[in-house]
């Protein structure tokens, strides 16, 4: 599976409550889902103008299918999934760090989008440079550099199955379907 | 292997387990709140599946925004409420009857030793210590818990935390983990398990112990976890009926690493300073730093054993009448402890206001939210930019001894001055 995509370059320590905080956690009606990725799109990084670590024109400038390209600590803090929701429904369709804090790792997968801890691998990208991403392979190129980097991620065997399927909930559902076609068969 | 990898290997069906291996483990208890439980209901709804896998697992706590601050807050708990009479779950703590969550799980006697603990929320980490492994997840996730019971993890190899020697009062196990933040710093335990040994984790109570489980997800860490002993079978004998088999670390368990900590390394009495809870200097290196709110309570420290340490610095005097100090007992049965030994008293006499057991001014959920420039010192466990309000607002975590101090001046104090 490939992904390609331009880079916004983040800094270190990027954490849950600048990605999402917690006044907007009340908000959002989940059970009405087009108004909730509306609401949790628009809440995301909206003080990043107080902090250093988000370029300047990310909000303004964010468009669908760009990747992050961070520092060490991404996703510190809590488990909150807006924080990484609202970067997928922002258009971001992974994540590639230094490091990545465990909860936040999980969550932004479980939505169908890549992220990868990679030590090091910020000082090898600028914000605007192309990005390809080979996830079977364990391959990161950036294509405006001409360079590839090989990666090694700790993850179920199923992980990008579940990408493929669109994230955690459809892919539940579609073993489910599986699952009762099978006994249907019978 | 550790204790923490003996309870995944168990979980997992495995006779042996190592660090990174990824393993697929049986949930014991799985727990919402009402920050995240609307969120996971709507996520459970999605998968297409009409009942949980096993309700008699399952406790709801509302703790975050309660009593229901505004008409979305109270939308979100009628769902949760819902969920609860269809899918007959009887573990459900409604406003008045339990607390903070991580609190009530514990004292509910919900986390058995040797079990797994799940629950939206990363200071889930606070029921290792009782033995257990805890630890926090998304709502995705906790949706396909409610469906199949299980639960991927990435075994963590153990960081050993050993400490030896005996805190002495107004010093308290806050102190101590602010310094051991400050040692792993924010990241040092990514993927990793802390388990916390020593003489003078022996010594101390569960509540002080809880502080350490609390604040390990700080450090990055995956879960924090502390072997039971007979403090923790006598905790649990009023509280559970329930059979459990205690499981210990293996004397040949291989650490990761071992950190050694003695109680004399802690000087003076601690603070981390914003934004980070590993920003740790002595109390001193800040003394004079103006508050505006000082705030005692959370799951890290709003356990009676605080609120005593608080109210013996209190006691007889009167807070600074530009602070907004502000207490709130993890739950009720603290609550209610608090009321029998007079501390509540105490508090009201010296110019608090006492809320309800709840998480309060943690986050920014419910009361106590912090303005522009505003700057609070919090018994709580995150300092984070704009954790508790405005982005320019500041936290500064401490003991409740320290808060507490702080609270009469309206400036960062030593509590040994008062003590």
């Amino acid at each position: 599976m490939e992904l390609r995509g331009r880079v916004w370059k983040f800094g270190k320590d990027v954490d849950t409550d600048e990605l999402f905080a917690g006044r907007f956690m009340m908000g959002g009606d989940e059970t009405n889902q087009s108004q909730y990725q509306d609401f949790v799109a628009r809440s995301g990084l909206s003080d990043v103008g107080h902090r250093n670590n988000v370029p300047r024109d990310f909000l303004a400038k964010v468009r669908k299918g760009d990747v992050i390209v961070a520092g060490e600590n991404f996703g510190i803090g809590s488990s909150r999934q807006q924080a990484a929701e609202t970067l997928k429904f922002k258009g971001v369709q992974a994540v590639v760090a230094d490091s990545i804090h465990r909860i936040f790792f999980r969550n932004f997968w479980n939505l169908g989008c890549p992220a990868i801890d990679f030590a090091g691998i910020s000082a090898e990208f600028e914000t605007g440079h192309e990005i390809m991403i080979n996830l079977r392979q364990g391959t990161i190129r950036n294509l405006t550099a001409g360079r590839e980097f090989g990666f090694r991620l700790i993850i179920p065997s199923w992980f990008i199955d579940m990408v493929e399927a669109g994230g955690l909930i459809p892919y539940h559902r579609s073993l489910r379907n599986v699952k009762s076609k099978k006994k249907s068969a019978r | 292997m550790t204790l923490v990898e003996k309870i995944l290997a168990k979980k997992a069906g495995k006779k042996v387990v190592r660090p990174d291996q990824i393993v697929e483990v049986s949930v014991d208890r799985a727990m919402i709140h009402d920050a995240l439980g609307a969120h996971t209901i709507a996520r459970f709804r999605e998968l297409g599946v009409e009942k949980v896998w096993d309700p008699t697992r399952m406790i709801v706590v509302l703790d975050h925004y309660v009593p229901n601050k505004d008409i979305d807050t109270a939308k979100k708990c009628l769902n949760i409420k819902k969920f609860v009479l269809e899918q007959g779950i009887e573990n459900y703590y409604e406003v008045g009857k339990g607390g903070i969550a991580h609190q009530v799980l514990v004292e509910k006697g919900h986390v058995l030793p040797g079990t797994t603990l799940v629950a939206v929320d990363s200071h889930t980490t606070t029921s290792g210590v009782m033995g257990a492994f805890a630890t926090g997840i998304g709502v995705d996730e906790m949706a396909v818990v409610f469906k199949a019971g299980k639960l991927w993890e990435r075994v963590p190899g153990t960081i050993r935390i050993n400490v030896e020697g005996k805190l002495k009062p107004p010093l308290m196990s806050k102190d101590l983990m602010l310094l051991i933040l400050k040692k792993l710093g924010i990241s040092g335990a990514l993927f990793k398990s802390l388990q916390y040994t020593g003489s003078a984790i022996k010594r101390m109570s569960i509540a002080s112990r809880m502080v350490l489980t609390n604040m390990a997800i700080e450090s990055g860490a995956t879960n924090g976890i502390i072997e039971p002993d007979w403090k923790t079978l006598e905790f649990l004998k009023s509280r559970t009926g329930q059979p459990f088999a205690v499981i210990r670390s293996d004397p040949q368990a291989e650490y990761v690493e071992t950190l050694e900590f003695q109680t004399d390394d802690i000087r003076e009495p601690m603070v981390a300073v914003p934004p980070r809870p590993s920003n740790a200097v002595g109390v001193t290196e800040v003394e004079g730093t103006k508050v505006n709110q000082a705030f005692i309570g959370s799951c890290t420290n709003g356990r009676l054993e605080d609120l005593r340490m608080a109210a013996r610095i209190l006691k007889g005097r009167k807070v600074d009448r530009f602070t907004k100090v502000i207490v709130i007992p993890a739950s009720q049965e603290v609550l209610k402890g608090a009321l029998a030994e007079g501390l509540i008293a105490t508090f009201v006499e010296a110019g608090a206001v006492v809320g309800p057991p709840t998480c309060g001014p943690c986050m920014e959920a419910h009361m106590g939210i912090l303005g522009p420039g505003e700057v609070c010192i919090s018994s709580a466990n995150r300092n984070f930019q704009g954790r508790v309000g405005d982005v320019t607002a500041k936290i500064y975590l401490a003991s409740p001894a320290t808060v507490a101090a702080s609270a009469l001046k309206g400036r960062i104090s030593d509590p040994r001055e008062f003590f």
